[in-house]
């Protein structure tokens, strides 16, 4: 198992899209600082357009930063981005699966990609349908799956390279809140349990109250309005903050009862 | 087969049949003169005769050159989606491939090139690469970008990036191709085969006109037009059994 051993390190960064139809430029981000700890579970929220998706794309190394840096043990995902291969994977808010691809080889894509023994490729996914009671379903398509179901697939295509760190970018967000809830638990519990750094963007509140070790709220431009360390809080202010964060992503300002 | 076939289809033909064979009955008193429309007997005559090597030649000329074809057209589309600017020469080339005549091709085939052989398939694959070209060209193009975010976030190499994602994303628009290509392969290779072979369903045809044979050169349409079908009906299956995940 190979647990989150570095540190993400996110100094100055900016990143500006020029709009191919208007020509205008649209910062999604700038100046962005932040430190993330191996193993830590962050919950990142902030309203729709203020850079969250986009920050992801840069921790993965899509988009190339346009100032600053992104820097994990020492690389950058955009620059050493074959260093990164099997270290990071994500889950998105749509499954994503390929449907001409069964569940269980769905799950063995990564696999592939990172040069696994076909052997053993095999062995780990089911092992990993298993782990999201899918192995009744290996050999389905998505297409025969519930959305819920295909969720899972996903979840298990990303945790079988046994990623150092895990991107979630509202992965829970389409689906009903019963199976929401259920994906969000069994999502927590094997980040800590394979010691991932795990991100999770989410426009719910609750949500991020209820995974994160830390809350970070963004505003306009991935402008950093908050960070708070959950261990700081006593449960009984749990209403408190939540007021506190909802206010702050309202005003676009840090509420004073962050510090 | 034939029992698959619509009971429309059957009576269409059967029709046509009776038609021809009344028409092939009158012709003498109409002022047709009698070779114009022969009748059905004299066809089966002809098809009696049909001879299967010119048929395996052209079926191996029309499948070499369609595997070549492809071949080729798939390669050049990869160029062309992994670099915007060979995309940007290679574009209008192709575009004008596409727009010279069949015939322009078999000229120029015949004053370049001495093996005949070569000169047929030649012109085969100058008409068929470029319908796979911009046919693939355009599907990978339209391969979600969600997929291919996904897959990239992976980390693939390019070789894995076509072999994964792409190939199997296309294949639907591929057997689109082939059918239309091979449509396309068949009624060329007969003109093509016009011209110098001495095999070939082509070759055969020519040989009924300077015969004055019309039950001739119906026998050999007749056998290309069917091979064409079996051809299609082989693809469907193919596709049903490739495209099982879609149904
Ligand atoms: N590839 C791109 N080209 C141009 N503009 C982009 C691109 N990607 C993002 N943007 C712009 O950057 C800004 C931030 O987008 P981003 O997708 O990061 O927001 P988000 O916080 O994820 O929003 P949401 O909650 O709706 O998902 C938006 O204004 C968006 O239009
Ligand atoms: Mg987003």
């Amino acid at each position: 198992m190979t647990a989150a051993s570095a540190p993400i390190e996110i100094a100055g960064l900016r990143k500006v899209f020029r709009q191919t139809t208007s020509g205008q430029s649209i910062t999604a981000i700038d100046q962005l600082s932040l430190r993330i700890e191996p193993g830590e579970l962050i919950a990142i929220v902030g309203k729709t357009g203020c850079g969250k998706s986009t920050l992801f794309d840069l921790l993965i190394g899509l988009e190339h930063p346009t100032a600053g840096s992104i820097t994990i043990g020492g690389k950058t995902p955009y620059d050493d981005f074959n260093a990164f291969r099997g270290k990071i994977a994500t889950i998105f808010q749509q499954d994503r699966l390929f449907p001409w691809r069964s569940a269980l080889d769905n799950v063995k894509l990564p696999l592939e990609l990172i040069g696994i023994a076909e052997d053993i490729q095999h062995e780990r996914a089911m092992t990993w349908l298993k782990r999201l009671g899918l192995e009744k379903f290996a050999n389905a398509y998505p297409r025969e799956l519930s959305g819920g179901m295909r969720q899972r697939v996903a979840i298990a295509r990303a945790f079988a390279v046994q990623p150092e760190i895990l991107l979630a970018d509202e992965s829970f967000s389409a689906l009903d809140e019963v199976t929401a809830n259920e994906l969000r638990k069994t999502f927590v519990e094997l980040a800590r349990e394979f010691k991932s750094t795990a991100i999770l963007i989410t426009h719910q509140l609750e949500e991020a109250m209820a995974v994160g070790d830390r809350i970070v709220v963004f505003g306009k431009s991935a402008a950093l309005l908050a960070d708070v360390r959950m261990a700081d809080w006593d449960r009984a202010d749990y209403a408190l903050l939540r007021e506190a964060i909802q206010n702050t992503l309202q005003a676009n300002a840090p509420d004073a009862r962050l510090k | 087969m034939i029992s698959s076939l619509p009971r429309e289809t059957i009576i269409s033909i059967v029709l046509f049949a009776v038609a021809w064979q009344i028409m092939s009955y009158l012709a003498p008193s109409l002022g047709i003169p009698a070779f114009a429309i022969p009748g059905l007997g004299r066809i089966a005559q002809s098809l009696a005769k049909i001879t299967p090597l010119d048929v395996a030649v052209t079926l191996g000329r029309v499948l070499l050159s369609l595997v070549v074809s492809f071949v080729i057209g798939l390669l050049v589309a990869m160029l062309m989606y992994l670099s915007e600017s060979i995309e940007k020469y290679l574009r209008p080339m192709v575009r004008i491939l596409m727009a010279v005549p069949v015939v322009s091709w078999i000229l120029f085939a015949v004053l370049w090139f001495k093996g005949v052989e070569f000169r047929i398939v030649f012109v085969l694959v100058v008409v068929c690469a470029p319908v796979f070209t911009v046919d693939a060209l355009d599907n990978m193009r339209e391969v979600s970008r969600d997929l291919k975010q996904m897959i990239r976030s992976f980390r693939p190499t390019p070789f894995q990036f076509f072999h994964k994602l792409m190939l199997p994303a296309i294949t639907p628009g591929i057997i689109t191709s082939w059918k239309i290509t091979l449509s396309l392969a068949i009624r060329v290779v007969t003109i093509a085969e016009l011209v110098g072979a001495v095999t070939g369903i082509g070759h055969q045809l020519s040989v009924a006109q300077e015969l004055f044979s019309v039950a001739d050169v119906f026998a050999w349409t007749l056998v290309l037009v069917v091979l064409l079908f079996l051809l299609e009906a082989l693809l469907v299956r193919l596709e049903t059994r490739v495209l099982r995940w879609r149904a």
